[in-house]
């Protein structure tokens, strides 16, 4: 098993030296034979007496993450799916993408994901999932903005990416919390956990977590803002990543968790609620598309958002509604996209206002089209296996009992959007269907003549039109080998339903005639009515929302950061002294650290205090001196100051190298400064001037309190004693400070010596290459 | 094997005095620089080996013991930060022939080089809180050297800041450590944790530890310290810049890690909380930061910011998991860093600008450096399987474990901010049609792209194979937890 999900990887970083005969072959056909194998091997699996496999091998056993895989119906739906459609999809990306192109990268990435989206479904380790999710995301990323020099390519890539790994980074924080309360990184064992999980005060913040997870990736309301936009990846892979799998692994990760929240209310409330809008929006949003792959990315979000709504009903017919929805879901929107990638290919256009009476010149599309659109419409026809779900669907909205409260309003509320959204629904599918291959063939508006695709072209939305009516017409041959296996694994208990054509004059079967009535009528007098859409602002409007964050994003950011880095010295130095202010004295007063005693402090002498004054009065005077040779002077004073205090204090070697440096320094000061021209007078403003008064002084004080307090805070015996007892006897040298300097502490001056030898090299080249510069 | 680890500390002090004697043969220093930096590293790294699996290692230097004499202490944590300055900084040497001009490499490039390695390994070993002053004062004064060469105006100026706010900062160590000296009268690491112990870090101590977390702090960039950064780090050449970013910072975090785990641990409840904090504050500002500009450099140099925030929220979280999780962290963000400075000094070469606005398309020319780009963009957002994510995913845990929710969110947040500043550069620089003005000297950007490509292999592997990584990471988180082995091999020998 393992090497099936990574065949994928492998060949896609083979890919790159493939490219070289791409000259004479499209590298297509080179790498087709690897997901017809994948889906071979997990065909085999299934039928009648499918059983789960597992499989692992140890990653980072040390942090619990071992490539561990499970395989139960639910996987292996999704598994071929993915092999089956990805299939398909490279198949017909031959014909669709030309040999000119760049085909190296988009197979690379293509199989990438391909290898991410097999390692989604099968993980049973939690950060194996996410691993594999983000990659979902990041091939998702590339594959939109696979033609990257298209504006609309990148912007749509951007926003793929930020909402998806928005979602992913929730996702994670949502299993980490799940490991945390169950202990185990398994999912199966956080399924046998589920009591555990549902009596965890983290609940709320786990079903958060990970509903935004799904949410964002499966492209619910009102998250779903990406998906239009990614449409502008070529459409092999939008009928592939956008509609048939990527976008499913949000709708995965609920139906894998099922068994653990199905029951819960606000897992019910939350998945019910949005993703019954997301289908009504969905769908009512789709009629006002356009552009071909519009109306079908509308129509996924609604399809996803009614799967999603599924999920969290729970109930058992609900749950196997929901599976057998998502691979009937893929088989007619899989031909639909691949049906309007021809017609692009074909006309040059995709914008259905150009199209119509397309018929005539392509019949076969055509057909196909007919199954797709009337299979997602739901019409009640035995070979549309659209009908078989939707029928289910209908009948599990009325079959929700409610919690109290808002969820018992819900249970009402679903079926009515259930309804108007499927009403939509048929809407645009006829709109999809008529209005691309019926009616008036408006030759001005089309860009190229139109003919009918190429035969191999048109094979692989063929073979899932066969699917779609092989399904209705076989339902069982599917419920016992895969849909019942799947369902299974979802509702955590035996599933023994059947899937049968009529149902008899039961509610739902009304609900499906209703659909079909009024969207029939809705359809023929849509031009009276689609004024609506410009009352509403639709989803532009959280398109604004996202546009609008990340500008602000940008510009806020710029806003904020360039109102402290203003270059100014003197402002960093402020905010950075105010904030060591304000932190360490609070932190003292919190630990009533301050210990302001001055009992045991030395005795002041009068020379002391004269000599503090002095200093004292130098200091402020710098502030007030213009003249750079007065101000070095007047600093000066100061370290003069300093060195009469540590001769006071009987540190004669101290007072010396003071000297020695003040000296020094005042006269190479002055001999660089006489060539400097005058000081400006700083301009500021008297609030600024006092705000700085008080952070230095507050600064100056606190230094001092510290100070005080800790001189009265000696607590041990120094280890100078150490040092003065033994410098003689040990170190061989009678004054104890250069047996320190030069023994005891040894390193320390062989650093500061190369510290001086940084320093003079330094000054030396920056002299050196001023020079030369000069010289040039 | 003892007094061998000084090796790592002196090796390079002698190189660099080696070095100063021939600014000008550059066709000697060169390859001299190279070969002596390789060597280092192996050194280093068996050294490092034997600890991982021999334990701490102690050398009283002149034979004092500790804690009269300056104690080098080799254990895990510091051996494994010294190889990694090594592997990152041979990388650097390699790079400096193709980033540098002749005339920068002549004014002692390789000096300073050698001695701002030596101070750094200096301060990850030193287990005195004096002599970690010393080292500082090392790798500053190699700073400056390297900061200011080329002399050009705009650098003169940001050097200036850079120099003034680390003079602060060194002078509020020397005030620190007197405080710390007045109450305790020692400055030996383990002594210090010892005597702070026994009074139960009473008093003016935590505020003083304090004061001590401001200094490192404004090295290490955390809000709201950092000002200095941004500029001072974007303007120098990209072989500075990555040097910088890749040590400099870190061994302020470091710093932190080390005092803050070791000896003022008795009051969590105020200090590491303060801690927390600052790590929400410093992630926010640092990608508010990333996301304010259009130069590309300077989108790097603010990265620097989140991931201090990161490593300091596992210090402020202060479990094994999060210790651990800061420690991947740091070290994995040592070697990224370092190639995303080396990749942006690429991609500045190959389109001949800084600024975004006027770049595109350039992975059509260059699609090694791009791809290069690309998965290093995700290795610094913490993407799996790489290596940004063992220790994001470790700092998590720590988090969530100790319920701090609202850091956990902003953490993720921050992380996907990373990952949009850098998709910035990668869409509207890479992306697109070729710009006008795109470079055709191919050898030097593939000359500049190698040494990039080598980091992001390392970081690759430290995700991949983590498990070859992460055992010694546990038992680092470990012993910061229990101080023990530390005090007992410095002081009991």
């Amino acid at each position: 098993m393992i090497f099936a999900i990574f065949a994928p990887l492998i060949i896609a970083i083979l890919i790159p030296f493939l490219s070289r005969w791409k000259e004479k072959v499209h590298t297509g056909w080179l790498i087709l034979p690897v997901p017809v194998a994948v889906f071979i091997y997990f065909v085999q699996f299934a039928g009648p007496n499918f059983e789960p496999q597992a499989y692992s091998v140890d990653w980072i056993p040390s942090l619990d993450i071992s490539l561990s895989f499970y395989l139960d119906g639910l996987s292996l739906l999704f598994a071929l799916l993915i092999s089956g459609i990805g299939a398909l999809v490279v198949f017909y990306s031959i014909y669709y993408l030309n040999n000119k192109e760049q085909l190296g990268h988009f197979y690379t990435y293509l199989y990438i994901f391909m290898f991410a989206m097999l390692g989604v479904v099968l993980s049973d380790n939690v950060f194996v999932l996410y691993t594999f999710w983000e990659f979902t995301s990041i091939s998702s990323f590339l594959l939109i903005g696979y033609w990257h020099h298209r504006q609309k390519s990148r912007y749509g890539a951007l926003k793929s990416m930020l909402i998806t790994v928005f979602g992913g980074l929730s996702l994670l924080g949502g299993l980490i919390l799940l490991t945390i309360v169950t202990g185990t990184t398994s999912i199966r064992e956080m399924v046998s956990q589920s009591d555990v999980i549902l009596e965890s005060s983290y609940l709320p913040l786990i079903l958060t977590f990970l509903l935004l997870g799904a949410f964002t990736k499966s492209a619910q309301f009102p998250f779903h803002i990406w998906l239009p936009d990614a449409m502008e990846a070529p459409t092999p892979v939008s009928a592939y990543l956008h509609s048939a799998t990527m976008v499913k692994a949000g709708i995965y990760l609920m139906a894998r968790f099922s068994p653990i929240f199905a029951g819960e209310p606000n897992f019910f409330i939350f998945l019910s609620l949005f993703g019954i809008v997301t289908l009504a929006w969905g769908s009512f949003m789709a009629v006002r598309q356009t552009d071909l792959k519009g109306i079908l990315a509308y129509s996924t979000i609604s399809q996803l958002g009614m799967i999603m709504a599924m999920l969290g009903f729970g109930t058992e017919i609900a749950l196997f509604a929901a599976v057998f929805h998502i691979l009937n879901h893929a088989t007619f929107k899989g031909s639909l996209f691949m049906v309007a990638g021809i017609v692009d290919h074909e006309t040059g256009t995709r914008d259905i206002r150009n199209l119509g009476g397309l018929m005539t010149f392509m019949p076969i599309s055509a057909t196909l089209a007919l199954f797709g659109t009337f299979s997602m419409a739901g019409v009640p026809l035995p070979f549309l296996n659209g009908f078989f779900s939707k029928e289910m669907f209908f009948e599990a909205t009325l079959a929700n009992a409610g919690y109290g409260g808002f969820s018992d309003f819900l249970v009402i509320l679903i079926p009515i959007l259930a309804v108007v959204g499927s009403i939509f629904t048929f809407v645009y599918s006829m709109y999809l269907f008529f209005g691309t291959f019926r009616g008036e063939y408006q030759k001005e508006k089309v860009p190229q003549e139109p003919h009918e695709a190429p035969k191999l072209m048109l094979l692989a939305p063929f073979i899932l039109v066969i699917g779609v009516i092989t399904i209705a017409l076989f339902p069982g041959f599917f419920n016992q080998g895969l849909i019942t296996h799947a369902a299974d694994a979802v509702t955590g208990a035996e599933n023994n339903r059947d899937i049968y054509f009529w149902h008899g004059l039961v509610p739902a079967f009304y609900m499906s005639i209703a659909v079909v009535v009024v969207g029939a009528l809705l359809y023929i007098f849509k031009p009276k009515w689609d004024g609506v859409y410009r009352v509403f602002p639709g989803t532009l409007s959280f398109n604004r929302v996202y546009d609008w964050g990340v500008e602000k994003l940008e510009t806020g950011s710029n806003a904020i950061t360039s109102r402290y880095m203003t270059g100014s010295l003197r402002l960093y130095m402020a905010l950075l002294l105010s904030a060591i202010f304000l932190i360490t004295t609070t932190v003292l007063i919190l630990t009533g650290g301050a210990n302001f005693e001055v009992n045991d402090v030395a005795p002041i002498t009068t020379v002391e205090v004269i000599v503090a004054i002095i200093m004292t009065v130098a200091a402020v005077a710098t502030i007030f001196t213009h003249n750079r040779i007065g101000m070095i002077l007047v600093v000066g004073v100061i370290g003069f100051g300093l060195a009469i205090l540590f001769v006071l204090y009987r540190a004669p070697d101290l007072a010396l190298t003071q000297l020695i440096v003040e000296t020094v320094t005042v006269t190479l000061f002055m001999l660089c400064f006489y060539h400097l021209p005058n000081l400006e007078k700083a301009k500021q403003s008297i609030t600024h001037k006092t705000i700085n008064i008080a952070i230095s002084s507050g600064v100056g004080l606190l230094m001092m309190v510290i100070g005080i307090s800790a001189y009265n805070s000696r607590s041990f015996d120094s280890i100078s004693d150490y040092f003065i007892e033994n410098s003689s006897e040990l170190g061989g040298g009678y004054n104890a400070v250069n047996v320190i300097l030069v023994d005891f502490r040894g390193i320390d001056t062989l650093f500061e010596v190369a510290v001086l030898f940084g320093a003079a090299l330094g000054i030396y080249a920056m002299i050196k290459l001023r020079r030369d510069k000069g010289a040039k | 094997m003892t007094n061998l680890m000084i090796l790592p500390i002196v090796l390079p002090l002698i190189a660099s005095a080696l070095v100063a004697f021939f600014p000008n043969k550059l066709n000697i220093v060169r390859p001299v620089s190279m070969i002596l930096s390789v060597i280092f590293t192996i050194i280093s790294a068996y050294l490092t080996w034997y600890v991982f699996s021999n334990g701490t290692i102690v050398m009283q230097s002149g034979g004092w013991d500790a804690p009269f004499g300056i104690s080098i202490v080799a254990d895990p944590l510091s051996m494994l930060l010294v190889t990694t300055t090594y592997i990152v900084s041979t990388a650097a040497v390699f790079y400096a022939p193709s980033s540098l001009d002749e005339q920068q490499e002549r004014f002692y490039f390789y000096t300073f080089f050698f001695l701002l390695v030596s101070g750094v390994a200096g301060a990850f070993m030193t287990g005195d809180l004096f002599n970690l002053f010393v080292f500082f004062e090392v790798l500053l004064i190699a700073s400056y050297g390297l900061i200011i060469l080329g002399n050009g105006k705009v650098q003169l100026r940001e050097s200036l800041k850079y120099v003034l706010f680390n003079l602060f900062s060194s002078m509020l160590f020397v005030i620190s450590v007197a405080f710390i000296y007045a109450i305790t009268g020692t400055v030996n690491f383990a002594q210090l944790a010892e005597r702070i112990e026994s009074v139960d870090q009473q008093g003016i101590l935590t505020t003083v530890g304090i004061v001590l977390f401001f200094v490192f702090a404004v090295k290490a960039a955390v809000f709201p310290l950092y000002y200095w950064l941004p500029n001072s780090y974007a303007v120098p050449n990209p072989v500075v810049s990555a040097l910088f970013g890749a040590l400099l910072t870190k061994v302020g975090i470091y710093s932190i890690m080390r005092v803050f785990t070791l000896i003022f641990v008795h009051d969590t409840g105020i200090t590491h909380q303060i801690f927390l904090w600052l790590a929400v504050l410093t992630m926010v500002f640092g990608v508010i930061g990333a996301l304010s500009t259009n130069n590309v450099k300077l989108i790097i140099t603010y990265n620097i910011i989140p991931a201090i925030g990161f490593i300091l929220m596992g210090i402020g979280l202060y479990t094994e998991t999060s210790l651990a999780g800061s420690v991947y962290y740091l070290m994995h963000d040592m070697v990224i860093k370092g190639a995303l400075f080396f990749l942006i000094g690429a991609l500045v070469v190959a389109a001949g600008t800084s600024d975004l606005r006027k770049m595109s398309g350039v992975i059509q020319k260059f699609p090694l450096l791009g791809w290069l780009f690309f998965i290093a963009s995700l290795v610094l957002a913490g993407i799996p399987p790489f290596s940004g994510f063992i220790g994001k995913l470790l700092l998590l845990q720590g988090g969530l474990q100790q319920e701090e929710f609202l850091v956990v969110i902003i953490a993720l947040l921050s992380s996907l901010l990373i990952l949009f500043s850098m998709m910035r550069i990668f869409i509207r620089g890479f992306w697109g049609e070729v710009q006008e003005g795109i470079t055709t000297n191919r050898k030097k950007v593939r000359n500049l792209t190698i040494p990039a490509a080598i980091l992001v292999s390392i970081s690759v592997f430290l995700g991949i194979g983590a498990e070859a990584v992460y055992p010694h990471i546990e038992t680092i988180a470990n012993m910061l937890m229990d101080r023990t082995e530390y005090i007992d091999s410095v002081l009991k020998e």
